[in-house]
């Protein structure tokens, strides 16, 4: 019911009209998808009843391997699991409103109504059925911006919301700015705060009150450097345990001309140890029909300390990864990917069961625009190491007929070898996509996409399953600003990564 | 016998009937009471021998406020059907359409005041060396030559075209096609004509002065204010533009805006908002405040000063957004560190609503929504642990991952059983080196319950977890709640 209210206000958002000497702008976007997957189901048989396979190991009597713990009466296996389906329905409104009375005051929100109209509540996303993305009211002059209520940092350190304040002060608008921020934090990746009862399905540990989030960051630009460190602390109000506390650090650089230079780095105060860190040195030929970047990476995954996951210790892995872009010609792009990496000792291998420490990945790929009407884009992907690796092609042709209709065909095929787990998944994927702007301010989107999916396994588990997934969608941008629409074709071109994704 | 084609009375005859022959033949122009009152055209060499001067019949180029052609009766002394065949002729009415400022008592008057002797009609409308009679419109090198102008025609300083030529606003008769045919002169084929130091200066003359409006004769003869407005848009701010009249008729020269040079540098993109701030006004020629906005979002003070569209202004450079050059081939994964160092660059060409597109992805976005390829979904599993993609910087593992994966059946269930990962056969023995490479892939499926069954101090086997970098006394000042999970309150090193 309340979605349903939700979705009828959010409606009358878009038909609003202006105040006179106001601005405003509004973007509403409202997808639905039929979507559809297939697990597995555990189950056990008695360890009487199992028997011996051609391999050696254990099997139920109808080919299932199984897995038996001494001692126990029973031996578990997983079955293919039965088919789910789910059909999210999510509209998002954003709002600007701005001319209030006061120079530089203004109004932002974005919100979300999601259902699953499905058979049942199982694609992630749509609970709660209403989310408050953003919403805050914002000052904003030369050398102040002010903002109140529900808004976002963005940092390495993620993008993380908060219900408070954030000041960014600028003494010199070109060169320093400094920013502080506080208020009720939400959490990692969501705009929920930690204890809603929809974010954590598993844990047995959730805080029963939301951290206090407080930061700052101190930035400054100094062609051709520009350079910006953070600090940020999460606190359990309750038990005043830290929840996080981190520094970081941000840096870009252009030295010279064709050269440009970015990286950083942040270090985890509560653990006390190095997490993520990064650098790029890239060169573009001055009419960049040559691009090379190289760099290193490190990355380790960051866990709040309200949960155990921190004290497990997470290694970091290291990597090394080269990047060629070429343009023969006008029409042509290509591009190759190459990334080496190895995680630090776990200092827990046993001589039973040890996992890859090291892998490498790769893509080659290139975009052809044989003329304006037509895109071609093609890439093949590789990836070794540690828990899964990866084969695969994608390749779509983009067709614009009129300049208000995208046509898209796709294609793509998947082989994905699991280490842990005897499991080869085949996909192969057709689809179609069609965008149309139907009006200046209106666009409506429909993509078909059919699956071809085999589980290769040894045993009775192989299953083999196709699935078609149809999304439908409509874009409404109302008020004025370049940006009413979707994101602009052009920034929609850049290519995506060369693999691996 | 030979005329004396010397005195000035001769000369002045010669001259006017020059002129009206001259403007009959002339090329595109026309003299339609001309025209309709003469059946056949005056041959002027025809009649050479008899005529002896010219103001026989054009009395008024020598003679104020007489008739400038001859009186048809003249003409029909001997045309009159019986010496000559008749003709028939009516003397024009009509002012001769052209953009000269030119006129015979004027002209006369002129070189009376300035104590010159009066030109002779065969000086302007014969050629030397020319027989009697053979008469032209105007041979311009003459009158050139006269003015002390030493060049060719089109390459006469701009000073000295309104010696002989009226605006082309003024020359409101001269019909479109005779615009069209103006001859562009050698200036408009400089490199850098264009520029503002090309064409700019010429119109504003040597001295540059924008304060005063006028404008250079020269670009007057041939150009007005709709001409310019094709691409200045700063239009209404330029004294030289504004001094020159509306004409409509200009616009059959077509102008477009041709991309400066400063615009095709490598790093323009980037240094082009440095530009703005230090010579706004060369931006503000060719840019609208709308055409900033094609990128840019939001409006910055650069911006704001640019002139908005609109009437009495040029279109402007349609500018097309597309990507800078920094957003290369992996600008997605790589942006980052860029994005935070200096985010007011971001904000320039991206609403915050652009951002969320990737980092707040809607559950009904198709192919993964803006960020992940269409085929996403089943390559994400080695994706996930490979940790090829920062899974963390934009999902939620625990709500995000572990809710599908318990509709899939992935997620462990009380008590921690055996049979999922039977690729290994002593997984569970030996998963540690898995847990800690890779740690998110396994909190996407197994709760905390689960690990703790064994590697819980107060309720587990007391296998310990920790492993390299784990410092314990650093988190237990931190976050004791979380050593109490395993520990209870018997926390090692606690007090």
């Amino acid at each position: 019911m309340t979605a349903r209210v939700a979705s009828l206000l959010l409606l009358a958002c878009s038909l609003v009209t202006p105040v006179s000497a106001q601005g405003y702008r509004l973007r509403v976007d409202s997808r639905i998808r039929s979507v559809a997957f297939r697990g597995v189901t555990p189950d056990s048989v008695p360890a009487a009843d199992v028997v011996v396979s051609s391999t050696g190991g254990f099997e139920t009597a109808d080919g299932f391997a199984v897995r038996c713990r001494p001692g126990e009466a029973f031996c578990h296996y997983h079955r293919p699991g039965g088919e789910r389906r789910g059909g999210p329905f999510v509209t998002t409104a954003s709002l600007s409103m701005w001319g209030l009375g006061v120079a530089g005051l203004s109004a932002r929100g974005t919100a979300r109504v999601g259902l699953d109209v499905g058979d049942a509540d199982v694609w992630p996303g749509t609970d709660p059925a209403l989310q408050l993305v953003e919403g805050f009211i914002e000052y904003a002059s030369e050398r102040l911006t002010a903002e109140a209520g529900r808004t976002q940092v963005t940092s390495r350190l993620g993008y993380t919301g908060l219900d408070g304040a954030k000041l960014t002060f600028r003494p010199t608008p070109e060169t320093v700015s400094a920013m502080l921020y506080g208020g009720w934090g939400l959490a990692r990746g969501v705009a929920l705060p930690v204890t809603s009862p929809a974010l954590d399905p598993l844990d047995d540990f959730q805080p029963r009150d939301r951290q206090l989030i407080f930061g700052g960051t101190l930035a400054a630009t100094f062609d051709p450097i520009r350079v910006r460190a953070l600090y940020q602390r999460e606190v359990d109000p309750r038990s005043d345990n830290f929840v996080s506390e981190r520094v970081g650090i941000d840096l870009a650089v252009r030295p010279i001309r064709g050269f440009s230079f970015a990286g950083g780095a942040d270090y985890d105060l509560a653990a006390g140890w190095l997490g993520s860190a990064e650098a790029a040195l890239t060169f573009a030929e001055p009419r960049e029909r040559v691009t090379v970047t190289g760099g290193v990476r490190r990355y380790r995954p960051h866990f709040d300390l309200w949960t155990i996951w921190g004290a497990f210790s997470p290694v970091p892995y290291r990597a090394g990864f080269g990047v060629l872009a070429l343009q023969p010609h006008d029409r042509v792009r290509l591009r190759a990917r190459g990334e080496v990496f190895e995680f630090d000792a776990a200092e827990a291998a046993t001589p039973l069961a040890t996992a890859e420490r090291s892998g490498w990945r790769w893509s080659v790929g290139g975009a052809f625009v044989p003329h304006e009407q037509l895109a071609v884009d093609l890439d093949y992907h590789a990836a070794f190491g540690p828990g899964a690796s990866s084969l695969g092609f994608e390749g779509r042709a983009t067709w614009r007929p009129v300049q208000t209709l995208d046509l898209t065909a796709m294609v793509a095929s998947l082989l994905r070898p699991l280490e842990f787990r005897f499991s080869e998944s085949n996909v192969l994927l057709l689809g179609l996509d069609a965008r149309y702007q139907l009006y200046d301010r209106v666009a409506v989107s429909f993509g078909l996409q059919h699956y071809d999916e085999e589980r290769d396994r040894p045993d009775a588990a192989a299953f083999q399953w196709n699935q078609l997934r149809v999304t439908g969608g409509i874009r409404f941008g109302f008020g004025s600003g370049a940006d009413s629409g979707r994101l602009p074709p052009a920034i929609l071109r850049i290519p995506t990564r060369g693999g691996g994704q | 016998m030979k005329p004396r084609l010397a005195t000035p009375a001769v000369m002045t005859a010669a001259t006017l009937t020059l002129a009206i022959v001259g403007v009959r033949a002339a090329p595109g122009l026309r003299q339609p009471s001309v025209a309709a009152a003469a059946d056949t055209a005056f041959s002027h060499p025809e009649h050479a021998r008899l005529f002896p001067t010219c103001v026989t019949c054009h009395e008024g180029a020598a003679v104020s406020g007489a008739e400038l052609w001859p009186a048809p009766e003249s003409c029909a002394a001997c045309h009159d059907g019986t010496i000559e065949q008749t003709v028939t002729w009516t003397r024009p009415t009509a002012v001769p359409v052209t953009n000269l400022r030119f006129d015979h008592t004027n002209h006369r008057a002129v070189l009376a005041r300035e104590e010159k002797p009066p030109a002779a009609c065969i000086d302007c409308h014969t050629e030397a060396g020319e027989p009697w009679m053979s008469v032209h419109r105007t041979v311009r090198p003459q009158c050139l030559e006269c003015h002390e102008i030493r060049t060719a025609h089109l390459e006469a300083p701009d000073a000295t075209c309104a010696t002989c030529h009226v605006p082309l606003a003024k020359a409101a008769g001269l019909p479109v096609e005779r615009v069209r045919a103006f001859e562009a002169p050698p200036s408009h084929d400089m490199p850098d004509f264009t520029a503002r130091g090309g064409h700019g200066l010429l119109a504003y003359g040597p001295a540059g002065v924008a304060t005063e409006r006028q404008v250079a004769a020269s670009c007057a003869t041939c150009h007005a204010r709709d001409f310019c407005i094709q691409c200045h848009v700063d239009a209404p701010e330029q004294p030289a533009i504004q001094a020159l009249e509306p004409d409509e008729r200009s616009l059959v020269h077509s102008a477009a805006l041709a991309r400066p040079s400063s615009h095709e540098q490598p790093t323009f993109w980037e240094t082009h908002r440095e530009t703005v701030r230090s010579t706004p006004a060369e931006c503000r020629t060719c840019h609208t405040q709308e055409s900033c906005l094609t990128c840019h979002v939001v409006t910055p003070r650069a911006v704001a000063g640019m002139h908005p569209a609109g009437s009495g202004r040029g279109r402007g450079a349609q500018v097309v957004r597309k990507p800078p050059p920094t957003h290369r081939v992996d600008f997605r994964e790589r942006h980052g560190n860029v994005a935070a160092a200096r985010p007011e660059t971001c904000a320039a060409c991206h609403a915050r609503e652009d951002c969320l597109d990737c980092h707040r992805p809607q559950a009904a976005a198709g192919g993964g929504a803006e960020y992940h390829p269409a085929t996403f979904l089943a390559r994400h599993p080695a994706a996930a642990y490979a940790q090829a993609n920062t899974c963390s910087d934009c999902h939620n593992t625990q709500v995000f991952c572990a809710s599908c994966h318990a509709q899939a059946g992935l997620v462990a269930d009380e008590p921690l059983r055996s049979g999922f990962h039977d690729a290994k056969r002593a997984f569970i023995a030996g998963h540690g080196q898995a847990a800690r490479q890779s740690l998110e892939s396994c909190v996407s499926c197994h709760a905390e319950r689960d690990c703790l069954s064994c590697h819980s101090a107060v309720r587990g086997r007391r296998f310990s977890p920790h492993g390299p970098g784990f410092d314990a006394e650093r988190l237990r000042r931190r976050a004791p709640s979380m050593c109490a999970v395993c520990h209870g309150t018997n926390i090692p090193g606690g007090s």
